[in-house]
């Protein structure tokens, strides 16, 4: 699962923002052993107090948070430092939790009980530009490209997704490897994970302002 | 009426539609042609006539005056005056020793009306009789001559005819002899000329009504009230009483007897409406003129000039409309071919050659019997209006039958689209409802069981000693997950669970090192519309002990998952083989898994239906298990 790694461990800055103290600690002490730069935040004041002192390069936050959502967090930070790379501590790996920190704008997940070397495996990926993807999320989202109305909580717009990316999608939710996926579709075994890091770019919801100005960009409404 | 003249005309490309229009109009003429041919054989048949030594001769005609031997049949110019009848004087010879037998005097034909006298003493007056008295029936007369008249020898015989204009008076022969001899003759003429148009009448006044009603329930068909009108005047005019018989209002029994212009006129408005479905505005109305000329006449004129405007009016305007009706119903014939235009072509065709055949009779351009067979051949044409009406109207009700054929199919497509819409929308409504729960349940995990099962394993790690309570932490949190994806609905594609199991698997062998090769043949597994949550579980549980069993018991490096469909005598099913490389196992090893475990995942598989295959050996251990191929309905091994 390794990627080509252009920064070290030491290079990379981390916010982590988890309102469990052990699952805080596991999650923390994994990263600081693999060398990364971790700071910790156990709720969302907290998290807002680290982020003017210091911008992340990758943000790990944990949903329910005492005094907010983590969504907002991931929004704000989204719109706000752009260059974060955001993923969502899920401890099942849902697609409700994992689809809405998607649609605020984060481009991956991790498991609270994953493994050390998984969690910074991941961590690496992330920065590297390779969003991971369970097949349950990847089956969640192929479904809404064919029903788009469905009685559920979750909002997500699928128009924008290409052809190809529906079918890597596909690929993922009948459990196909990359290589598998890259080899039929014709393309790179190494383009794959990128490839899901623009599904998931796709899915963010944008503020009203910016989903205007892209609308005029696309043609969609005209001045 | 040839079958094949109605049958449609097969051609239906353009350039053969020229030919065979051709070639109909010329099939049409020719059967117009026989038809006339045949008419005008029927018409110049002789009428049975009493034997000859029946006649009465020896006739001489005092006339204005003069008085000459003439030979019957005689003409005498027409007149003004009822009061100077042309006078016939004939003798007969009649027997003393026929005293036992009635005798008679027969006049097959006259006009316009005849006093008989037999040896001075009246013994008929034919203009009490009304039918006698229209010149356009053939009537009889036949007068029983009382014996007390006769003489031995030689009787005069006087006959007074009186005659009406505008053509000239007639008398046929005249028979005297016994009844029993000359009344055959009479009866059959009476049967011909009297009773035959009296039903024809009745036909035509019943078609009045008819059409009467059809106008009135279809007012838009104006087509109906004209012909409705026609008829009733053809059957009203047929009872009027002539100017002999001194009606009430004579202007009005003028006018209607003279009415065969109006009706006609309104037979053709009716073809013309029913057959081109267009009304001429400029030339339509033109068709009444004469007839309504004629109406004006005979209401302010005295009942000689109707008369007489009905030979040089009437009669040509007759022979305009036939004319015209002829071609409509040719057009319409050549177009449509149907039957009434057929029938109604041939009708027209025995009425123009019956009137010709008279007014030839009239103009004495052929030898004059003053037989007029117009009237007669009039009911060819009634009964082919009668006949074409009810061929309309059986079609119609044809077409709004086959109109509820038609709807009552749509109607049953369109109930079972909605059934099968109905049907989608409650498995739509099912599934929505099962998505609710998921979601409702994943939440609450998420929350509660998921957050402090990630917190026990997060406390385990602490020490090494919470190592095992981590491990069962870990499986549960995994069990949990399954147990919530299994929830999810996946269409019968076990791919798709296989596909999430595959995660869960591969990020618990990481740790171990040990590689998962995946490898699904390509179309991987059928799809399973029988599969059900529980028989997920029951598969990915299997598979899970199989994972379990390779990494605790055989140490095995590499673990390999291969899932295909496999093609078998009776059928296709799916197949999903989990091999490993480590040591694997025989009986009585120490080290072997616990035959609870084995039998569990045999079990497991019996409830899906499934078959469980398992062998061990020293180069490792497969496991086999091979799907149904409809999954079983209720829990069959749970009882």
């Amino acid at each position: 699962m390794t990627s080509p790694q252009e920064l070290s461990a030491q290079e990379i800055t981390i916010l982590l923002v988890e309102d469990d103290p052990p699952t805080l600690w596991r999650l923390q002490n994994a990263l600081v052993k693999a060398g990364f730069d971790v700071a910790a935040a156990a709720t969302l004041g907290e998290a807002c107090a680290s982020l003017t002192a210091r911008v992340p390069r990758v943000l790990l936050a944990d949903l329910q948070l005492p005094d907010g959502h983590g969504v907002d967090l991931i929004r704000e930070v989204r719109q706000r430092h752009p260059d974060t790379e955001i993923m969502v501590i899920s401890s099942l790996g849902d697609e409700e939790t994992v689809i809405s920190a998607i649609t605020a704008g984060a481009t991956g997940y991790i498991l609270k009980d994953a493994f050390p070397s998984d969690i910074t495996a991941t961590v690496h990926d992330l920065v590297a530009g390779h969003s991971p993807i369970s097949a349950s999320i990847a089956r969640f989202i192929v479904r809404r490209t064919q029903t788009q109305a469905e009685p559920r909580g979750l909002e997500i717009d699928t128009a924008r997704l290409t052809p190809r990316e529906i079918d890597i999608l596909w690929g993922i939710a009948k459990g196909f490897s990359y290589a598998e996926i890259a080899t039929n579709l014709g393309m790179s075994r190494q383009t794959v994970p990128g490839h899901i890091k623009s599904i998931y770019r796709k899915l963010e919801v944008h503020t009203r302002g910016e989903a205007v100005f892209e609308a005029v960009q696309q043609g969609l409404i005209k001045l | 009426m040839t079958d094949g003249a109605v049958k449609p005309a097969a051609p239906a490309a353009p350039a053969l539609r020229g030919r065979g229009t051709a070639s109909r109009l010329v099939q049409y003429i020719l059967l117009q042609v026989v038809i006339a041919v045949l008419c005008i054989v029927l018409l110049r048949l002789p009428l049975p006539q009493p034997p000859d030594q029946l006649e009465v001769g020896g006739f001489s005609l005092s006339d204005r005056g003069e008085t000459r031997a003439v030979t019957l049949p005689d003409f005498v110019p027409s007149r003004h005056s009822m009061a100077d009848p042309a006078i016939f004087t004939g003798h007969f010879a009649w027997s003393a020793r026929e005293n036992g037998h009635a005798w008679s005097v027969y006049l097959p034909r006259f006009t316009n009306g005849v006093v008989v006298l037999v040896n001075g003493v009246e013994v008929l007056d034919s203009r009490r009789d009304p039918a006698a008295n229209r010149s356009d029936r053939a009537t009889p007369e036949i007068g029983l001559i009382p014996a007390s008249l006769l003489r031995d020898g030689d009787n005069e015989l006087t006959i007074q005819l009186f005659v009406w204009g505008p053509v000239p008076g007639f008398l046929d022969k005249i028979y005297a002899g016994p009844d029993e001899s000359l009344r055959p003759y009479y009866e059959w003429r009476t049967l011909l000329f009297i009773t035959l148009p009296i039903m024809f009448s009745a036909w035509q006044g019943i078609l009045a009504v008819i059409l009467i009603v059809m106008w009135a329930m279809r007012r838009g068909e104006a087509a109906y009230g004209v012909l409705a009108v026609a008829m009733a005047l053809g059957a009203t005019q047929a009872f009027m009483p002539t100017a002999i018989d001194q009606p009430t209002f004579p202007e009005v029994s003028n006018t209607l007897l003279a009415s065969a212009p109006l009706e006609s006129a309104c037979v053709l408005a009716f073809a013309i409406l029913f057959f081109t479905r267009k009304w001429p505005r400029v030339l339509g109305p033109l068709i009444f003129l004469p007839g309504l000329t004629m109406v004006l006449i005979g209401l302010f004129a005295d009942p000689y000039a109707i008369r007489q405007s009905f030979l040089v009016l009437g009669i040509p305007t007759l022979f305009a409309h036939l004319a015209i009706l002829g071609i409509i119903v040719a057009w319409s014939e050549m177009r449509k071919q149907d039957v009434p235009s057929l029938l109604l072509g041939c009708a027209v065709t025995i009425v123009l050659t019956t009137l010709t055949h008279d007014m030839l009779q009239v103009a004495r351009l052929i030898p004059d019997h003053r037989i007029f067979y117009t009237r007669i051949s009039y009911s060819a044409m009634l009964v082919a209006i009668g006949v074409g009406l009810t061929w309309r109207f059986a079609q119609a009700l044809n077409r709004v039958d086959g109109f509820a054929a038609h709807l009552v199919i749509q109607l049953r497509e369109a109930e079972e689209k909605l059934k099968a819409v109905f049907a989608r929308e409650q498995e739509r409504e099912r599934a929505a409802a099962l998505a609710r729960e998921r979601a409702r349940l994943m939440r609450d995990l998420h929350d509660g069981l998921g957050g402090q099962l990630v917190s026990i394993v997060a406390l385990s790690e602490r020490n090494t000693a919470g190592a095992g309570i981590g491990d069962a932490a870990r499986a549960a949190l995994k069990d949990l997950r399954l147990v919530i994806d299994s929830m999810d609905d996946i269409g019968g594609d076990l791919m798709l669970a296989l596909a999430s199991w595959r995660d869960r698997a591969a990020a618990q062998l990481r740790p171990h090192e040990i590689t998962l090769d995946w490898h699904a043949v390509p179309p991987g597994l059928p799809v399973y519309p029988s599969l059900r949550p529980w028989h997920v579980i029951q598969i990915v549980r299997i598979l899970d002990e199989a994972v379990t069993n390779a990494v605790k018991h055989a140490s095995a490096r590499r673990i390999g998952v291969s899932i295909e469909t496999v093609k078998a005598a009776d059928g296709e099913y799916g197949c999903i083989t989990v091999t490993d490389d480590g040591k694997g196992f025989a009986a009585g090893d120490p080290s072997r898994p616990s035959s609870r475990g084995l039998r569990n995942m045999k079990n497991r598989a019996a409830r899906c239906g499934a078959e469980l295959e398992l062998s061990s050996g020293p180069g490792g251990t497969t496991v086999r298990l091979q799907l149904p191929r409809r999954f079983p309905e209720g829990d069959a091994a749970a009882g």
